[in-house]
């Protein structure tokens, strides 16, 4: 990761200007561009399904459509097993998915960003240990590591979110550690320390704001896969499946059968769902490195 | 599981190692990997012991079972010890090459461990080999092409395969090529690793295992291939970018040779940790993979395992996934440290 | 590295790769039609969760006890009717004080190994599930009543017991009781019986098959007993293969690997059926689910524990929840009516203990009624529509726990929590793990769970859970209770059916029982699933045993009747699966592989200008 390394040169200028800077470029690449608009789109649908989508649709109790039915009038998607229209639980199951996928992120990124600038600031012991803890978390797979944590936590998505954040925050540590060093070797950072500046103010008020695009960049990539390892862990069976995620209608999905009746009206939607929003938060990611860091050729 | 931008070898290459150095670095690595390999071992006491657990009547299923059977069972299973001496216990036959007594098959787990081994092996040795094959051409060939149309198909390819859902692209394998949809009809078989039908070796044995291999290890492969790619591609563009190869092409060699000769060995270094590193996503990828194949390997085994959960057996997978994951990384090291010009210089 | 053949190399390994693949296709099939014109092979899958160990003393899966079933005797086989029937045993009488049981064996049987079979192995393998715990891990309740068990001499086996016992006959029954092992093999052993794994082939044992081989998660593999007593299997071999998924099996099945699926869910079960080579049954449940109310769970000395919610005490309350549970939607919906709507507490695939409320004594699914008992009890609503206990001026904000591994609970929390709300009780459902939910329930901290039993034909057991003697001691061990149930009259009568010897007087003892449990609502059967199997028809005949009644379902069958009483169709050509040959493979999947490109390739990576190249 070679981002890490060079600090952007454009950063260096006023905030604004090298915001409208980050913003004309970022135009520039069609790629971050459709990633962006696969994001909003799938946000604002996530946003606004309690305007359409009701209790009346999404109770058990309450609904009447035809159970595992291919698509049919009024169900564009065809229906799961209790006879619910599958567009509408994958719209709704937007709204879990991509929360469990935010706030696992920002557990992450907060406890990843703490330990690089501490690892990164403090160079002698403390940096040292932070650093040996974060090698031995690296060392642990991530996948059983997270399926053990959830199931000693009890199922649901707070141990799911846990999970991931424990699992993912090393990758963040290394990148802001690694910034942080090259930020903390600039000249600024010399003049604000005769000026008499403390550490904690070193860090808050000027290494951090220098290394918060690269959080920025490290954290869309973050979502991308925390989204991946939700649908993974609850297709295991460590989530809530009562609650309407993409991972918990791919498990009743597979539970139920629908491998064996052909139901591809229920296998395909959320499947592609997941890949969407993760190829969306991944492109945005790419884009945002690439113009943050012109030396990144094409890639 | 981990993001594309995972880091890269924590040492910053072009630090020069001379041959002397070349035991005291392998020496610490090595020790680095052991202390490792014991914080894994307290993390996994901790994780476990952290859990309440009654299992008896889960694991008695239902069977008539008396009282005092179940204070039996719980005498057997060590439950009713202290914390702490659950603690040394499990260190000590840790070390022993013991991980504890699995509460639902009634056996060590070492040896159901040493039974789902050899599949587990198969499936993640092939998938590894060709994934690392197909990633690398592909890397290679898009990244000296950067832009072309080749270069395009390519990374889309691999990004959009890259953000599928493992046990997702095996369900939908799994509906189309062996339950058969629509015109295609069933090519391969729906799970397990052999057919029990056929005898159990020679070449049928052969041709049957890898009749059952090739969907699991497809679904592994389109997935991991990605990161091959990817790697391998900034690795030739960064290369391409050097002086040495504007010599090699004033020198007038064929835009092949270069590409073979000096841009390809050079961008393999950073690749080969690269490599190793990812080889951990593919012990991730075979959890659901053999969940959805039911391959009788250790990801099924976990798999199982979660079940009730029973914890010794999880607490075995785990600790046998993080110990290959230490190995992987060491041998990493030694093997960068054995391909770096600036090392066989000397 | 880098040599110049070798991207032409990969090139070639890939296509060799895939040729050898089709190819290997070939030989395969060739093989199949080639080997063994004359031997046949059953093939089926391997129950619920295959099988966790070979020692038939400490097996605890279903997989495990249809592999016992097959290559060890019992005393007593069960006929069609869920009755007592000869195996190893002729007869068998009482004493006139009923505590003591001879049995007569059959004479000039003998183990795989030649050595002969007599009184005596059976003597020893019960004795020492008597007195070894190890050895009563699995068993150890079916004897615990057993004063001494001896062999008088090679036929004749005497029980004695502690107290009279009318379910001695179904102590020893393939698959639910207690196999009998070879003692000249297991007593050398017995010292070490925790570590033993009987995995030395063939298996020596006794009964309908002789296990051959077994590899943990893939197979166990079966040769005929040819002179088996009760008759010879239809087939010379069999193969239990393991799937962990039903999906993949029905996709076995589907494709001729595979002739039989004992289990599949109702969604597999429709999509089957309109599949003319196969034939699908149903046979009647033997089991149910339902959910268990925390009516103040108390210890032996009648001490409070747990944390339930004080007005489950109330009967009104269990009532109205009884009263808001629509058990046919439930059917309907969550098993696609596969199953039948529940009401007593021992499943109808056991027609002699099988009990229904009388015409008129349902509780009917009437959520006006249930809010009208509610309001008359007290119980009004708060702001929020959430009754409001008068007496412990709680709210009636329930727990409900659900194992997360069952797909049916999933399903009828959902709805069980929506009625609920009508009525103003509101559920808070919470999804755990077997072994959370089994420790929750034992300490009492529960309000409502999700519950399920599945027995065979003594119904001794599952009555047993509901009597007063399973309540936990003061300090929260040693209790084996299903849902803290505790009743004087119940538990009279529970010991009266132990004695009770006439089968018909014994079943009348265990309706009253059902009839208290029914009213007392903690125990709410909710259905009785319908077990569903699926088999070939151009490979197999006779795997079902009985007649269907007018609904078209099957009586409870035994995998160890099925697999003796199946057959290959007599018209049966040597021709295996019609194996499709399919050059399109590695087509199919190029062009799988090019659909997600094309996803992909929406996005259009451009190609950057020049001068960003030469930095």
């Amino acid at each position: 990761m070679t981002a890490a390394t060079h600090a952007p040169a454009a950063l260096e200028v006023p905030r604004h200007h090298a915001f409208g800077r980050f913003c004309r470029a970022y135009a520039k690449r069609p790629a971050g561009l459709a990633g962006l608009g696969l994001l909003v789109a799938f946000g604002v649908l996530a946003l606004v399904a309690p305007l359409f989508i009701g209790d009346d649709q999404l109770n058990v109790i309450k609904v009447d459509g035809p159970q595992l039915s291919p698509p049919v009038d009024g169900y564009p998607l065809g229906t799961d097993q209790a006879g619910r229209s599958v567009l509408l639980l994958v719209i709704w199951g937007a709204r879990e998915s991509l929360s469990i996928g935010i706030i696992a992120t920002a557990l992450t990124v907060v406890l990843g960003s703490a330990v690089g600038l501490l690892a990164g600031h403090y160079q002698g012991r403390i940096g040292q240990s932070l650093m040996h803890v974060t090698d031995w978390f690296i060392a642990l797979p991530s996948l059983p590591l997270a399926i053990s944590l959830s199931a000693v936590l009890g199922q649901g998505a707070a141990s799911i979110t846990i999970a991931i954040a424990v699992t993912s925050w090393t990758a963040t540590a290394r990148l802001v550690r690694a910034q942080t060093l090259a930020v903390e070797a600039r000249p600024f950072i010399e003049r604000a320390k005769v000026l008499g500046a403390g550490n904690t103010q070193i860090m808050i008020r000027h290494v951090l704001p220098n290394v918060m695009p690269l959080i920025l960049v490290s954290s869309t990539l973050t979502v991308a896969s925390a989204i991946l390892s939700e649908a993974t862990l609850t297709f295991l069976g460590l989530g809530d499946p009562t609650s309407v995620t993409w991972g918990s209608m791919l498990q009743a999905a597979f539970a139920g059968g629908a491998v064996t009746a052909g139901a591809w009206w229920y296998l395909l939607p959320p499947g592609i769902a997941i890949l969407i929003v993760v190829l969306g938060f991944t492109l945005v990611g790419r884009a945002v490195e690439h113009v943050l860091n012109p030396r990144m050729v094409g890639r | 599981m981990s993001s594309l931008t995972a880091p890269g070898p924590a040492k910053v290459k072009g630090q020069g190692v001379k041959r002397s150095d070349l035991l005291p670095y392998l020496g610490s690595k090595l020790v680095a990997a052991l202390v490792s390999f014991f914080v894994t071992l307290v993390i996994g006491f901790v994780i476990f012991s952290l859990m309440p657990a009654d299992p008896v009547r889960t694991l008695t299923r239902g069977r008539p079972t008396s009282e005092a059977q179940l204070a039996q069972i719980r005498v057997q299973l060590g439950l009713d010890d202290p914390v702490w001496e659950r603690f040394l216990t499990f260190v000590g036959n840790t070390l022993k090459g013991e991980l504890g007594y699995s509460w639902q098959f009634q056996q060590s787990v070492s040896s159901l461990v040493a039974d789902r081994l050899g599949p587990t092996l198969l499936l993640m040795g092939t998938a590894a080999v060709l994934s690392i094959a197909l990633g690398l051409w592909l890397g290679i060939r898009s990244g000296w092409r950067h832009g072309s149309l080749f270069d395009r198909i390519a990374s889309s390819a691999s990004l959009t395969l890259w953000s599928v859902p493992t046990f997702w692209l095996g369900m939908i394998l799994l509906v189309t090529f062996s339950v058969g949809i629509g015109p295609i009809p069933s090519l391969f078989p729906a799970g397990g690793m052999a057919d029990p039908s056929l005898p159990q070796e020679g070449w049928t044995h052969v041709v049957d295992v890898a009749r059952h291999l090739v969907l699991p290890c497809l679904t592994m492969v389109l997935v991991v291939f990605a990161q091959y790619v990817t790697v391998m591609r900034t690795s030739i563009i960064d290369e391409m970018g050097s002086p040495y190869l504007l010599t090699a092409r004033a020198k007038g060699l064929t835009d092949d040779a270069v590409r073979r000769r000096h841009a390809v060995p050079n961008a393999l270094l950073p690749s080969v940790t690269m490599i190793f590193m990812h080889l951990g996503i593919l012990v991730s990828g075979a959890i659901t993979v053999e969940a959805v194949y039911s391959w009788p390997g250790l990801g099924y085994l976990t798999y199982e395992a979660l079940k009730i959960p029973d914890l010794p057996l999880l607490q075995g997978t785990f600790i046998v996934f993080s110990a290959s994951v230490i190995i992987m990384n060491l041998l990493a090291d030694v093997v960068y440290r054995f391909l770096d010009p600036r090392v066989r210089a000397q | 590295m880098g040599t110049g053949n070798s991207r032409r190399r990969l090139a070639l390994a890939a296509c060799a790769l895939s040729g050898s693949l089709l190819a290997g296709a070939g030989t395969f099939a060739a093989a199949s039609a080639a080997s063994a014109p004359q031997e046949t092979t059953l093939r089926v899958k391997m129950s619920g969760s295959g099988v966790d160990t070979l020692n038939p003393f400490l097996a605890f899966f279903d997989g495990a006890y249809d592999v016992f079933a097959s290559i060890y005797p019992t005393l007593n086989s069960l006929d069609e009717n869920g009755k007592p029937g000869p195996y190893l045993a002729e007869s068998w009488t009482p004493s006139e004080d009923k505590l003591t049981w001879t049995f007569k064996l059959r004479d000039g049987l003998k183990w795989g190994d030649g050595k002969p079979l007599t009184a005596e192995d059976a003597a020893w393998t019960l004795n020492l599930i008597m007195t070894d715990a190890v050895a009563g891990t699995a068993n150890g309740s079916l004897v615990s009543n057993f004063e001494s068990v001896t062999a008088t001499d090679p036929t004749t086996l005497v029980i004695k017991t502690k107290a009279p016992q009318a379910n001695v006959t179904y102590v020893s029954i393939p698959r639910s009781g207690i196999p009998i092992v070879p003692k000249h093999i297991w007593e050398p052993q017995a010292k070490n019986l925790k570590d033993i794994k009987n995995d030395t082939f063939p298996v020596v044992g006794y009964g309908p098959w002789t296990l051959t081989e077994y590899k943990p998660e893939q197979y166990a593999k079966f040769d005929a007993n040819k002179d088996f007593i009760l008759g010879r299997p239809g087939f010379d071999h069999m193969v239990q293969q393991s799937f962990k998924s039903t999906d993949a099996a029905v996709a076995a099945l589907r494709s001729g690997q595979l002739d039989y699926i004992n289990g599949v869910n109702p969604t597999q079960f429709k999509a089957l059926q309109a599949d003319k080579s196969l034939l699908t049954a149903q046979e009647v449940g033997n089991g149910w689910t339902g959910v268990e109310v925390n009516h103040n769970a108390r210890t032996r000395t009648g001490k409070k524990i747990g944390t339930g919610h004080p007005a489950l005490g109330d009967p009104v309350l269990r009532r109205a929840i009884a009263l808001a549970t629509d058990r046919k939607t439930l059917v309907t919906k969550v098993l696609d009516g596969m199953g039948m709507v529940g009401s007593g507490y021992l499943p109808p695939a056991w027609p002699q203990w099988s009990w229904k409320p009388a015409a008129g004594q349902e509780t009917p699914f009437d959520l006006a009624q249930a809010g009208k008992i509610l309001d008359e009890a007290g119980y009004t609503k708060g702001a929020d529509g959430v009754r409001v206990d008068p007496k412990s001026g709680k709210s009636l904000e329930l727990r409900l726990g659900i194992h997360s591994d069952d797909t049916y609970d999933a399903g009828i929390s959902s709805y069980l929590k929506g009625w609920l709300e009508t009525i103003g009780v509101k559920l808070k459902i919470q999804t755990l793990s077997m072994s959370a939910l089994n420790s929750d329930l034992a300490k009492g901290d529960w309000d409502l769970l999700m519950d399920g039993w599945t027995t065979g034909p003594d119904p001794t057991f599952l009555l047993g859970i509901q009597t007063c003697a399973t309540l936990p001691k003061d300090d929260g061990t040693g209790g084996n209770t299903d849902a803290f149930f505790c009743d004087k009259a119940y538990d009279e009568l529970f010991k009266k059916q132990l004695t009770t010897f006439d089968q018909d007087e014994r079943a009348k003892v265990v309706a009253e029982m059902q009839d208290i449990l029914y009213k007392a609502d903690v125990d709410q059967i909710h259905f009785y699933a319908t077990t569903l199997d699926v088999a070939r028809t151009d490979t197999v005949t006779g795997l079902i045993t009985g007649q269907p009644d007018a609904q078209g379902m099957y009586p409870a069958q035994t995998t160890f009747w099925s697999y003796l009483k199946a057959a290959p169709p007599a018209a049966k050509t040597a021709a295996a699966s019609a194996e499709e040959e399919g050059g399109g493979g590695p087509l199919w999947i190029g062009g799988g592989v090019l659909l997600l490109a094309i996803v992909g390739g929406g996005i259009v990576l451009r190609r950057r200008s020049g001068a960003g190249d030469r930095e």
